[in-house]
């Protein structure tokens, strides 16, 4: 069900997984480290936010640790977002600043201590979203990735990947399109429809292209949950059983490993 | 006139940041980047192109030395202000640290936690903890001057003697035909 997957086991980019990206926290040196990140991307509604709420439940009954962390969530600058956005006083840069900042805060605040604790965890949109939305509005590419670069590559990175039709249709179901999802600051047009449909369908050619330069592993969003989540099991499976992964959870770690 | 720190957009999360006592070095260097970036579209570039001068309390120098000071990275913090407009005359009051303290006991104010550097732990007391950490500032400062070509001004004479000195640099450079 899978499509135009990276090669399970290695990510195929210049970047080392579970090492900052760039030049990273000076401050807050990684070394050997036990715990593992694995993000989970992809464009408003196509389902994310479910798919983690089982990865934890089945991760928690094989008795792993596991913490999650999602997109402008940080004590620090949630208000200060919502209020950004009430307020349509956003320019490009400040859009983008403040997501940094609400990331930076998450990262050293809950990611790093729960990595340096075991956990496995498990981030709603990694850096990724705030890479795309910003690249559609202009903003330099270099700059942005200077700007990340105390970001810490993840272990696993999975897309759901999703057309904009499907998209549209979901987005419908549920309760219908808002006006950053819609991209209505960019002017795309009229209505709040051409507008999504124009916006979204940029999006997801960023995604696309950051989902060669960071080696994520792509699934099909279209698919029913049960089987989405199936793939996600069947390939973090294989990557905790494998030389990579944190040492085993509490209940195995106590078997003797002479046979290993 | 545009000083460091007052965008309305960020106050809130700062000033909550800093009653808490809950900012980190890069969240600290990425607010007062997002406060400066909100500033610098609607309080800095319009002037500048109506053709105003700008007098700017503090520009992205102080982020550099600050920042680099609380354990950033140096050239991280340079690329994240890439975005600013190079200013055309930089001038950079410049007193050793014993003299700032004096002043500062002299004025008799309560230290702040972050001016302090208290952040970094590096001392219990404010005072020692500030002596600590501006004078990391101060060093990172003098790399600066010559990076940046900042114009030193001594700041330990009074300050009509100063402000004499910066006139005569300020009007040296009106005057220069650009």
């Amino acid at each position: 069900m899978t499509t135009d997957r990276a090669p399970e086991g290695g990510t195929g980019t210049a970047f080392e997984a579970g090492k900052y990206y760039g030049h990273g926290l000076p401050y807050v040196p990684l070394n050997e480290y036990p715990g593992r990140i694995i993000a989970i991307e992809g464009t408003d509604g196509v389902g994310r936010s479910t798919q983690i709420r089982l990865l934890r439940e089945w991760l928690e009954v094989q008795g792993y640790g596991v913490a999650e962390t999602g997109w402008t969530r940080s004590t620090l600058m949630q208000p200060t977002i919502d209020l950004a956005k009430a307020s349509n006083t956003l320019n490009k840069l400040t859009f983008v600043l403040l997501y940094a900042t609400d990331f930076a805060d998450r990262l050293e605040k809950e990611i790093v201590p729960a990595l340096k604790a075991g956990f496995v965890v498990l981030a709603d949109r990694y850096i990724f979203t705030a890479l795309a939305r910003a690249q559609v509005r202009g903003v330099d590419r270099a700059w942005l990735r200077s700007l990340y670069g105390f970001a810490i590559a993840p272990h696993l990175i999975f897309y759901m990947k999703i057309d904009v039709d499907t998209l549209i249709r979901r987005v419908l179901d549920s309760g219908g399109m808002d006006f950053w999802e819609s991209g209505m600051d960019l002017k795309l047009g009229d209505d709040i429809y051409d507008s999504f449909r124009a916006y979204q369908g940029k999006l997801l050619r960023e995604y696309n292209s950051l989902a060669e330069e960071f080696g994520f592993r792509v699934l099909d969003g279209r698919q029913p949950i049960d089987r989405i989540q199936e793939e996600l099991r069947r390939q973090i499976a294989a990557f905790l059983a494998s030389a990579e992964a944190p040492p085993r959870p509490p209940a195995e770690a106590a078997v003797p490993t002479t046979a290993g | 006139m545009t000083e460091w720190n007052s965008s309305t957009l960020v106050k809130a999360a700062t000033k909550m940041g800093k009653k808490k006592n809950a900012l980190t070095p890069t969240t600290f260097s990425l607010l007062h980047a997002t406060d400066f970036a909100d500033r610098l579209m609607y309080m800095i570039v319009p002037p500048l192109k109506a053709g105003m001068i700008v007098l700017a309390d503090r520009y992205a120098y102080t982020a550099f030395a600050r920042d680099v000071a609380r354990g950033v990275d140096r050239q991280w913090v340079r690329d994240l202000y890439s975005f600013a407009v190079r200013p055309d005359l930089a001038l950079y009051f410049r007193v050793p640290i014993e003299v700032s303290v004096d002043r500062l006991l002299a004025r008799r104010v309560k230290l702040k936690f972050y001016e302090a550097g208290m952040d970094m732990g590096w001392s219990t007391s404010p005072l020692e903890s500030f002596r600590l950490f501006q004078s990391r500032v101060l060093q990172e400062y003098d790399g600066l001057v010559e990076e940046f070509g900042l114009q030193v001004i001594d700041a330990c004479p009074g300050i009509a003697d100063q402000q004499r000195v910066v006139r005569r640099i300020v009007s040296r450079y009106l005057e220069k035909p650009s």
